[in-house]
């Protein structure tokens, strides 16, 4: 152990932890560039100087390990100049294109700019030009001119993801960042190199020049594009509406959870965000008669589906109406899904898991082959594995016609079973109702469709594959008249005549973690931002030995 | 100091607002007195100096702008024609009243400025004519100096302008004041023709 | 009794008085205000080209509120919304059945009162009226459903009922002084002269009651600036959700209650249509000359006569309401309460002393 003093304020820190680290664990703002938590140390842009007792020069805070009796001053007036100096240094051939620069407002030129620069330039001769706007792999779009050659970049793709795509060529100041020739950054984790680039040298394709940032704002939630289960903030846009055709999800950034995904997230999972504001969402409850489509209230739509669930019910039996939940709902759907179908109905009849025709596959940093958020959480709550309910079996009695009932959630089945087989089990069946977010083959071919919302409009938990429960919370307002899951649960167990006595989704996760042993004790509150960890013996990411520092995400 | 300490007490006399009522009355009189006079001797035709009035009659005399006035908003030109703004989008970010719309594209085959505005309108009818974004501009490319005072419609629709017709307007000297090397205003109300 | 087709004439003759005068006044409200502030008021409205000095304004008024959708809120009270601006006009107008405008005019055999109905008790009469204008306003206020209107109402109503008993009271010295509550005979009171030439105005004996009175009068009209009942600047007043006509119809009552309290004041203080030295054979100077004529001439001097003093005293309201800014609730309620209200009685008190020490 050693002790520091940084700024007044004494500290007991490891050995060989970093002057900045015991810094940010005081919560003393030291600017950095280069220096990220996540990666190795270069000590390239020497921003970080600060002024330590008994040595000659300024140090660098990033890489200088703090030693017993250590005393340390970020601000004074020598490492104030020095900061000036080095910021001075860096704008020398730096474009300032802050007016069409997609970073500003989250640039961090532009921050210490305003913290510690404030100079005017004494530089008289021309500025470097260097390649401005290329487009270096499919999500990231690089303007060396922009680069302060921090390397951060490169240390990424050369620690975290190994693809070693990018590099710095030439020397001085036509030093200029860019992928190897022929390589394009193409890694389905290159999203991050646009996060943890200071600047914007690196900039976003998708996200360019759709909106400003600030005029995004911020939801913590979680990504729903694999059982991971990534902590990530949805930046939307409410005010500005006329922006980006309408859409209100801007994009999706890593929200730093060590046991989870540090500061990172994929590019599957970061651009799959298109289908909350897409044509194809699913407005109004509607119900078919025959090829004309009838728009319904939800009143009249529950009404409907109740009545024609409980009189085939009825006249065939609880074993004559089939209901597909969905991992891609939240734990609290499908725990009000189950007491609805099961317990109030007493179908027999429940379904959860329809694996994909073509299976998808994962990687060993984060994305796991299961692209479904909340397959865990289903199995906890006691729904079937496909291997014990499959569809395939579903369709086998449907056509038989002892299924004479269906009740999708959310399922594409088009992609999961051929065409043929389901027209020839549809057609049998007296109703199909679907319940979803967007169109599919089996919303176009249902006689009732009920729009519920997706991950961005609403509350709710997922449980990863690790067996953590992580909230998400509602960014935007519900798309038409799309209602979430368990609220639609909810209405249709009132229309068939049993109220449940639940006003928001923190209610039913309540009443689920009352029911079920493995959720014992657990709410909204002690979830928290960084969710819970349910089973002991669930395995874990590589703990995080630094504080999480919020300012680069 | 408490700021009722500024008023002395008014008196029982003055309590009753005849004083006040009074003196108002003896100005007022005054004016309508000597206006009216000078009126009715207009009236029957005789030359008098006195005006009796302050009054410019727009639109036939139109009183000289000063070239401070903030007026209809124009967006100004590259050598080339095209918009100078880069569609930061600064002017729309301060405007208070939230009535200019931006939305930004790719420039293409322009290397050196990359973005521009696909579309830029602002409403004239929620406008509060504060030249913020004039100030705002990193670019020079807005101004609000057309001289265009006249802006109204039959409908909401008809205060929307949209980028052509902001390009398209030009700065307007004519209907500025002039200066006289004193600095003092020598331009009297001018008829405009209205062409 | 006098023959029906008299009277019509005469109810016409006052009807067009009156309204064209409420009319007029729109205009001169734009023009005086305008040349009091060294403006020009309002000159635009043409017809054929022909402005005439904007008087036509007052008729692209009229035809604008009668053309304009008469809006009613989707919860007001539907009768009575409709009813409560015709009520306040209603009122407004009745009260000049008993203002004298002439003596009598004798033509051949008959002979016709100028006074639409003579009423001996033509002070009570004008009290009551004056009573019910209230109404209009009340219950437009209320009818219509609207907190700020109702906030009018209110106001509205408090100040016309506290000042109701000023009005009352300031005219009580006037009336000790006449004897009598006839108007046409306070007229015929005040033709007389002192030493032989000063008319006997009522003005003259009574002009703290005079002064009061003009100040309960306008107060009354609810216009600036005792028009807290308005208060265009917060609560727009109880006229809020009126358009069309219906807002029309309160803004003519505005007017109609100033030529009102005009046409008294001058019955009362004035001399009503009494010319000086004129007596119904013509005029008879104090100096001795006489200037003879015809009886009808006689009559239409008195209505002449009337009517400059009508005019002299909106001119004088016109002026008040341009000058002065709008006294604030608490400042209308003090005023009437505990200075007007105590004055007028001191006024009684003064006035009976004065004519007892006389007698
Ligand atoms: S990187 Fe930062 S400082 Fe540079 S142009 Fe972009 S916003 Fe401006
Ligand atoms: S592109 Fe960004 S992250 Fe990479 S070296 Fe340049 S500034 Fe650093
Ligand atoms: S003048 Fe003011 S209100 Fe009008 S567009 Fe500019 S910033 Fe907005
Ligand atoms: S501030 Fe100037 S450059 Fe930026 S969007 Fe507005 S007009 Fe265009």
């Amino acid at each position: 152990m050693a002790e520091i003093t940084i700024d007044g304020l004494r500290l007991e820190v490891e050995r060989g932890t970093t002057v900045i680290q015991a810094a940010d664990q005081l919560g003393i703002e030291i600017p950095r560039y280069c220096y990220h938590p996540g990666l190795s140390i270069v000590g390239q842009c020497r921003i970080c100087l600060v002024e330590i007792e008994r040595m000659p020069k300024l140090q660098v805070a990033c890489h200088t390990p703090a030693t017993d009796g250590m005393v340390v001053h970020t601000n004074s007036d020598k490492v104030l100049e020095a900061r000036r100096a080095v910021l001075e240094f860096l704008l020398v051939n730096h474009p300032l294109d802050c007016p069409v620069c997609d970073q500003a407002g989250e640039c961090w030129l532009q921050n210490y700019y305003m913290q510690h620069g404030q100079h005017d330039s004494q530089v008289v001769v021309d500025k470097v030009k260097k390649h401005k706007a290329q487009p270096i792999g499919p999500n990231v779009m690089l303007d060396s001119e922009r680069c302060i050659l921090c390397t951060r970049c490169v240390r990424f793709c050369d620690e975290v993801t190994a693809t070693h795509e990018l590099g710095i060529f030439n020397r001085g100041d036509h030093s200029e960042l860019a992928p190897y020739p022929g390589v394009e950054l193409a890694n389905n984790y290159s999203g991050n190199t646009v996060d943890i680039c200071p600047v914007g040298a690196l900039t976003d394709r998708d996200f360019r020049f759709k909106t400003r940032v600030w005029y995004l704002n911020e939801t913590p939630s979680i990504c729903p594009g694999c059982s991971t289960g990534c902590n990530i903030v949805i930046h939307h846009n409410d005010e500005r509406t006329y922006k980006a055709d309408g859409a209100r999800v801007a994009r999706l950034k890593p929200r730093y959870n060590a046991e989870v995904n540090q500061w990172w997230m994929c590019d599957t999972g970061r651009y799959g965000f298109d289908f909350v504001d897409a044509e194809s969402r699913l407005l109004r409850p509607r119900k078919r008669l025959g090829s004309e489509l009838e728009i319904l209230s939800w009143r009249k739509a529950m009404q409907a589906v109740a009545m024609a669930i409980s009189e085939t019910v009825r006249k065939y039996g609880p074993d004559s109406v089939a209901v597909v939940l969905s991992p891609q709902m939240a734990n609290e759907d499908l725990f009000l899904g189950r007491e609805l179908f099961s317990n109030l109905i007493g179908l027999a009849n429940l379904a959860f898991e329809v694996p994909k025709l073509e299976p998808e596959e994962g990687d060993a940093l984060l994305m796991t082959a299961d692209r479904n958020p909340n397959s865990k959480g289903g199995w906890l709550l006691g729904l079937p594995h496909h291997h014990e309910v499959s569809l395939a079996t579903l369709l086998q009695v449907a056509r038989e016609k002892e299924v004479r009932g269906l009740y999708i959630c959310h399922h594409d089945l088009g992609q999961a079973v051929a065409d043929k087989e389901l027209e020839a089990a549809f057609s049998q069946l007296d109703f199909l109702i679907f319940q979803g977010s967007n169109s599919n083959m089996v919303s176009e071919k249902a006689d009732y469709v009920l729009p519920s919302t997706t991950f961005a409009e609403r509350d709710g938990t997922f449980t990863s594959h690790a067996g953590r429960v992580q909230r998400f919370c509602q960014a935007v307002a519900p798309l038409g008249d799309s209602k979430p899951d368990w609220l639609i649960f909810k209405s249709l167990a009132k229309a068939l005549g049993h109220a449940m006595p639940y006003f928001e989704a923190e209610d039913v996760f309540a009443a689920l973690a009352d029911e079920e042993a493995a959720f014992a004790g657990l709410d909204y509150g002690s979830i928290g931002e960084s969710g819970a960890q349910l089973s002991p013996g669930a395995e874990t990411k590589t703990p995080a030995k630094t504080k999480e520092r919020e300012s680069f995400f | 100091m408490n700021v009722h300490d500024k008023h002395k007490p008014l008196t029982w006399w003055e309590k009753t607002y005849l004083p006040g009522v009074l003196a108002g009355l003896w100005l007022t009189t005054r004016h309508f007195v000597r206006n009216m006079f000078a009126h009715t001797l207009r009236a029957l035709g005789m030359d008098v100096k006195w005006l009796g009035s302050v009054t410019i009659q727009y639109p036939e005399f139109i009183r000289p702008l000063f070239p401070r006035l903030r007026t209809h908003h124009r967006l100004t030109k590259r050598d080339d024609g095209s918009p100078r703004c880069v569609a930061c989008m600064m002017c729309e970010t301060v405007c208070p009243a939230k009535c200019i719309y931006i939305i930004a594209e790719e420039k293409p085959d322009a290397p050196d400025i990359e973005k521009i505005p696909k579309s830029f309108d602002i409403d004239l009818g929620l406008c509060i004519f504060c030249g913020y974004c004039v100030e705002a501009c990193p670019e020079d490319a807005i101004r609000m100096d057309t001289g265009i005072l006249e802006i109204s419609s039959y409908g909401r629709k008809g205060m929307m302008r949209d980028m052509q017709t902001m390009l398209a307007l030009e700065p307007k000297s004519k209907r500025y004041v002039e200066f006289d090397d004193e600095g003092d205003v020598v331009s009297e109300p001018f008829v405009e023709d209205l062409d | 009794m006098e023959a029906i087709g008299i009277v019509l004439i005469k109810l016409a003759f006052v009807l067009v008085f009156v309204l064209s005068f409420g009319g007029i006044l729109t205009w001169v409200e734009r023009k005086q205000s305008a040349i009091m502030q060294d403006r020009i008021g309002a000159n635009r409205a043409s017809i054929l080209g022909l402005r005439v000095i904007g008087l036509f304004h007052p008729l692209a008024d009229a035809i604008k509120m009668f053309l304009k959708e008469s809006f009613r809120p989707a919860n007001a009270e539907k009768f009575i919304f409709t009813l409560a601006p015709a009520i306040s006009v209603f009122f407004a107008l009745v009260g000049f059945a008993v203002i004298p405008f002439g003596d009598k005019l004798v033509l051949g055999d008959t002979v016709v009162n100028l006074q639409l109905a003579p009423l001996n008790v033509g002070i009570l009469y004008l009290f009551a009226v004056a009573g019910m204008a209230v109404y209009g306003v009340v219950l437009g206020a209320w009818a219509s459903r609207n907190n700020y209107a109702l906030l009018g109402g209110l106001r509205a109503a408090a100040q016309m009922i506290s000042y109701e008993i000023a009005l009352g009271v300031t005219i009580f010295g006037s009336i000790m002084v006449y004897q009598t509550v006839d108007l046409q005979e306070i007229v015929r009171w005040q033709g007389a002269y002192f030493w032989g030439w000063l008319p006997a105005w009522g003005v003259i004996l009574q002009p703290l009651g005079f002064l009061l009175f003009l100040t309960v009068g306008i107060a009354e009209t609810k216009r600036v600036p005792f028009d807290p009942p308005e208060g265009e600047s917060e609560i727009i007043g109880y006229f809020l959700e009126y358009s069309g006509m219906g807002f029309g119809m309160y803004f003519l009552t505005d007017f109609i209650e100033t030529v009102m309290i005009a046409a008294i004041t001058v019955t009362l203080f004035f001399g009503g249509w009494q010319v000086p030295y004129l007596a119904p054979d013509g005029f008879h100077f104090p100096w001795g000359s006489e200037l003879l004529c015809a009886q009808w001439v006689v009559a239409l001097l008195q209505v002449l006569g009337f009517t400059l003093k009508i005019m002299f005293f909106l001119w004088l309201q016109m002026a008040i309401r341009w000058t002065l800014p709008r006294f604030r609730y608490d400042q209308v309620m003090r005023l009437g309460w505990k200075y007007i209200l105590p004055i007028s009685l001191a006024n009684i008190v003064l006035t009976g002393a004065a004519i007892l020490l006389i007698k």
